[in-house]
């Protein structure tokens, strides 16, 4: 192997098993996501230095096998097969050890130089389990290390095991698995051709070969020639009437034998201590009674701590920009000039004083409710509702994040297993009011009309998803695969943690949708200045005026509102001509409530149509748009009609 | 019996799982193998998923009832 200067380190670990806190605190803030090649899907890296030597540190998404399930997963090991990184830091969450060893043992037969972090191992005392880190490690023959993440412990040692472990080149050997499987593995191994595209080495490729079947590891094995198709299918077909279960159980059984007798021998359970505190607060969350009136206290408190901190922070934010336009327009006059500066200034005023207060407090509070544990717990207890729709629980991250902003709720969608659930759910992501278009309802509907009646709105828009949901899903049958959730254990999220993962969010947010929203806010200036406005609004005029019943000068508002919605309220009020006060002698409350059912419904904005576009397809994108036109438009055209 | 008709809080162990391999290996995954213990936590509202302590892996995971009628249990009676 060509030895490059600096050594790649990648960190793998099943879901939850603290693998980013402890990747990010090795990392740093300065750590970097990027897109793996081609997709959209992200990893971390960073180039550290530790006590003057160089690692590029890698954070792939968690896996729980090396046959993928997900998407994500699928491309996160395809990057780890192609780049053979130079170390495998392998984090294991001690509470849950048997499981998260079948992922060790599994990488020990890929067989690249590897250490094992022993995570969590708090949480496995209070559990009752006391694993012998030194026992285990013996046992795998590779070095295991027991940290914490969440409280920085067990990081130096570890890092010290990683440049010994560099040092010496050592590469670990698989765990020997009952002799009549084994011999099929050898036999199987014989079967490769010479100039076979391994991946990593001959036994590893062997038995993915007969493990992934049909599923997607064996995309990348290369091209199948028929006689070892043959000799593939007749190996796997040996296995399967040796145990009696196809082929890719006997060898995850085998897997699971190991990890069994390497927890028992290198573990002891503390019986009297056993979980019992876990067990009375997970009966009272998971209640099916108390467990609703909690998650609806949670989610209310979520929601008006986002409000109060956002609401103060969005004036504080967003008077020097208003100052400033008016500033711009005494000293530029009303030149071309001018409205690209305005647009500018809208466009990065939009994004930093009316986004940003509310979708900062709510990624924090996501990410501490999502290290807790608590979203895994909430999906449960919502996947009876979310069924009735045609999706389940997992699908209840996503719709969180979109109440903040529907960009990263479309993002989000990739932790679903099915393509279809991320197409549907990226659907319906549209229609939950993000935080601007909150804005807009709070200071339109509550203001004017009193605050049950913007509850009301709010409640009557989770109802339009829930029918929209109920419809689309009469469309695409597709029955998806049905709950299977990890309910992690409750433990106190750190706040180093939750930081940083908003921090990346935040960013990812940031590089994506600021770019865009300014764009859009130019060009709409720019149809101002040429006075395309007039223009629009009398094309518009059948429709805003004959349909909804509303003042001519909000054609371009409410149809290209889009590309500025965040600003929607300021736009209403320009065209107008008046201010917030005296917004009654321009419109009626009937008006103002058309004008917000319009707002609302109708797309969200342009970053959320491009990563619409992005994650699923032109084609999708398309009929999300159009179904956001045709719902605004039915919607606000029947409000007009009720009230 | 499937999981779903399984009485709740008694040890069950799995005996087989039915259903499509994309269902299987996602269960394997997550920590599902034949002889496993489990046992039935709670069931959500109005037919919501169930919530299964797996005993052997010690791991927690919500099901689905689409999902937890494909796994096959029978109580178990020796001490595991």
């Amino acid at each position: 192997m060509e030895r490059r200067k600096v050594p790649v380190v990648v960190f793998v670990g099943q879901p939850n098993c603290g693998k980013s806190t402890l990747f990010n605190s090795i990392a740093g803030p300065k750590a970097e996501t990027s897109n793996f090649p081609g997709t959209s899907i992200k990893h971390t890296h960073s180039r550290v230095n530790i006590e003057g030597r160089l690692l590029d540190i890698v954070d792939l998404p968690g896996t729980y096998s090396l046959c993928p399930s997900d998407p994500a997963e699928r491309v996160a090991l395809f990057h780890l097969y192609s780049e053979k990184p130079d170390l495998v830091i392998n984090v294991a969450d001690a509470s849950v050890l048997g499981r998260n060893l079948e992922l060790t043992l599994e990488l020990l037969e890929l067989g690249y130089p590897m250490v094992v972090a022993l995570n969590m191992v708090d949480i496995a005392e209070r559990k009752g389990v006391l694993v012998d880190s030194d026992a285990l490690g013996r046992a795998l023959g590779v070095p295991v290390v027991p940290t914490i993440a969440a409280h920085g412990r067990g990081v130096k040692e570890l890092l010290d095991e990683v440049f010994a472990v560099l040092d010496r080149g050592q590469k670990p050997r698989p765990l020997p698995w009952s002799s009549a499987v084994d011999d099929k593995i050898v036999e199987m191994e014989r079967n490769l051709p010479d100039d076979f595209a391994l991946v990593s080495n001959r036994r590893f490729t062997a038995v993915k070969l007969l493990e992934t079947g049909g599923m997607a590891c064996g995309e990348f094995l290369g091209e199948i020639d028929p006689g070892l198709k043959v000799s593939v299918l007749r190996v796997r077909k040996e296995l399967e009437e040796l145990r009696g279960m196809p082929a890719y159980e006997v060898i995850a059984a085998e897997r699971h034998h190991l990890a069994m007798k390497l927890l028992e021998d290198s573990s002891r359970l503390l019986r009297g201590k056993q979980t019992t505190w876990d067990i009375k607060v997970d009966a009272v969350l998971m209640h099916p009674v108390a467990g609703y009136l909690i998650m609806a206290v949670v989610f209310l408190a979520f929601f008006l701590i986002i409000f109060k901190v956002g609401g103060p922070l969005e004036d504080l934010f967003l008077g020097p920009f208003l100052r400033l336009k008016d500033v711009l327009a005494v000293h530029m006059g009303k030149g071309l000039l001018y409205y690209l500066a305005e647009g500018l200034l809208q466009g990065i005023g939009g994004g930093v004083a009316i986004v940003l207060p509310y979708f900062v407090p709510l990624l924090i509070l996501m990410s501490a409710l999502e290290d807790l544990g608590y979203l895994a717990r909430a999906g449960f207890l919502l996947d009876t509702f979310l069924h009735r729709i045609g999706l389940h629980g997992k699908s209840i991250s996503p719709f969180i994040l979109g109440f903040g902003c529907n960009v990263p709720a479309v993002m989000a969608t990739r932790i679903l297993e099915s393509e279809r659930d991320r197409i549907l759910t990226s659907l319906l992501i549209p229609f939950i009011p993000c935080s601007a278009r909150t804005t807009i309802i709070l200071a339109l509907v509550a203001f004017y009309l009193g605050p049950f009646w913007a509850l009301g709105f709010y409640v009557a828009n989770i109802i339009v998803v829930a029918l929209l949901g109920l419809a689309i899903s009469r469309v695409m049958k597709e029955p998806s695969p049905g709950l299977i959730l990890e309910i992690p254990s409750l433990k106190w999220p750190s706040l180093g943690s939750v930081l940083e993962k908003t921090w990346l969010q935040l960013r990812g947010f940031i590089s994506f949708a600021w770019p865009i929203l300014v764009a859009g806010s130019v060009l709409l200036s720019i149809l101002t200045y040429i006075r395309a406005d007039g223009v629009i609004n009398d094309v518009l005029s059948p429709l805003v005026v004959k349909g909804l019943g509303l003042p001519h000068d909000l054609g371009v508002t409410l149809i290209f509102g889009f590309l500025r919605k965040e600003l929607s309220l300021i736009m209403m009020l320009q065209a107008l001509g008046v201010n917030y006060r005296s917004l009654l002698s321009a419109i009626t409350r009937e008006q103002i409530v058309v004008f917000t059912v319009f707002v609302s419904f109708f797309i969200p904005c342009l970053s959320t149509f491009a990563i619409l576009w992005k994650e699923i397809g032109r084609k999708w994108a398309l009929v999300s748009a159009g179904l956001s036109v045709s719902v605004a438009i039915v919607l606000s055209w029947l409000v007009r009609l009720v009230i | 019996m499937t999981l779903l008709e399984a009485p709740a809080n008694t040890p069950l162990r799995i005996k087989d799982f039915l259903g499509g391999e994309g269902v299987r290996r996602r269960l394997l995954a997550l920590g599902f193998h034949r002889d496993d213990i489990v046992t039935l936590d709670s069931r959500a509202l109005f037919k919501g998923p169930i919530l299964v302590w797996n005993l052997t892996s010690s791991t927690k995971v919500a099901l689905g009832r689409g999902v937890a009628q494909k796994i096959i249990v029978e109580p178990d009676h020796g001490a595991t």
